[in-house]
């Protein structure tokens, strides 16, 4: 098992020098045509990689038979693959993605309210690369996630030679950080969060793409309690060396007594899940993640 | 009892909607998290948020917040010491 384990990784390792190689001879576009011959095989001979990508894609795209859903899970790999080339691109050439952020004037105006704001986002599109550009903001920006520093595929925001532009608070923390979260937003910083992946904790029920899925609960309380606004913003990928991170919605979470919680968590929970579906219609291949989703 | 205990045990009843007590009924020393009085992670917002509106100090991290939340007792205690 242990040397099933060890071939496992020096398989992996060697596919990283690979790409590395041909990325230090043909830049980033060497990273992305070999991309192709790679998903192409595995998406040709691994049953386990539709499985993962399939609960998505069969939900999203219903209609689409055999031939087609192929393609999309050839289109959302390819996707995903070239999120992590960039990646990877960037610590080889040291060099940077070109963004822009789609509502900033919002963003600065909700900042300086002082009073908070959960900064609402999704694993969709490049988010690493885009949340890593929030530097300019006039509060301190931290992010309540699980953070890996182990990482054989290391953070986009480690790669960049520069100060992270915001500070992490691990979830993997006592009470899943929420303390560090509440007090920063106290003192009217922002802060993000991943409202898609249920790593556990609360949760609040809503239809999604035709069935129930779990979302976590933390933030829409985080900006009840403390009177901060939830501003969904996703990023997208939308060019070979660009990103978006756009402004999808602003509400304000509110609750005056526990009773009114469960119904609060529920509103904001199918706002969320309505963005989200409207990103998807825009970028349907730009989702990631890859498990069932629906079953977390 | 004193004061402060009373009125954090309230909030707790009140606000937090501790189920099964009452504020006379809940020990001193019983963990707040978990076991105890069973609090979990969204009471845990709202617990930092009631002790700042309620008595102006902040939990700003969890190596303060370990030691205040361990029971009614360590909470008051910390409260005490923070009061501005």
């Amino acid at each position: 098992m242990a040397a099933k384990a060890n071939a496992k990784q020096r398989l992996e390792a060697l596919g990283h020098g690979i790409f590395y190689l041909a990325m230090r001879l043909f830049g980033q576009r060497g990273g992305y045509i070999l991309l192709w011959p790679v998903i192409f095989s595995y998406v040709l001979c691994s049953r386990k990689i539709k499985q993962l990508s399939g609960p998505y894609l069969r939900r999203r795209f219903p209609e689409h038979g055999f031939v087609r859903r192929w393609r999309d899970t050839l289109k959302n790999l390819i996707a995903f693959g070239r999120v992590l080339v960039d990646r990877g691109w960037m610590g080889v050439s040291g060099e940077d993605l070109q963004g822009e952020i789609v509502g900033y004037e919002k963003l600065v105006a909700l900042a300086e309210q002082g009073k908070g704001v959960v900064l609402l986002t999704a694993h969709v599109g490049n988010w690493q690369t885009a949340f890593a550009h929030l530097g300019d903001l006039p509060v301190p920006v931290h992010a309540l996630m699980r953070y890996d520093q182990q990482a054989v595929a290391k953070h986009y925001f480690d790669l960049r030679g520069k100060e992270r532009s915001f500070a992490i608070i691990n979830s993997d923390g006592p009470l899943g950080g929420v303390v560090e979260a509440t007090a920063a937003l106290q003192r009217g910083e922002m802060v993000t969060i991943m409202g898609d992946r249920l790593e556990g904790g609360s949760f609040v029920t809503v239809d999604f793409l035709g069935d129930a899925v779990r979302l976590p609960a933390t933030a829409y309380v985080l900006a009840a309690c403390v009177g901060a606004p939830v501003v969904v913003v996703l990023a997208a990928k939308t060019g070979r060396k660009n990103f978006q991170l756009r402004v999808w919605g602003v509400w304000h979470p509110r609750y005056e007594n526990r009773g009114e919680r469960a119904e609060m968590l529920r509103e904001s929970g199918l706002k969320f899940v309505k963005i989200l579906d409207n990103y998807l219609r825009k970028y349907p291949y730009q989702w990631y993640n890859f498990y069932d989703f629906w079953k977390q | 009892m004193d004061d402060l205990k009373k009125r954090l045990k309230e909030i707790f009843v009140e606000d937090l909607k501790v189920q099964g007590v009452t504020p006379d009924e809940i020990d001193d020393n019983a963990p707040l998290f978990g076991d105890g009085l069973g609090l979990d992670s969204l009471d845990a917002v709202e617990l930092v948020v009631l002790i700042q509106k309620h008595f102006n100090v902040q939990i700003a991290n969890m190596d303060e917040g370990r030691e205040a939340f361990a029971s009614i007792n360590s909470l008051a205690a910390y409260i005490r010491e923070h009061l501005k």
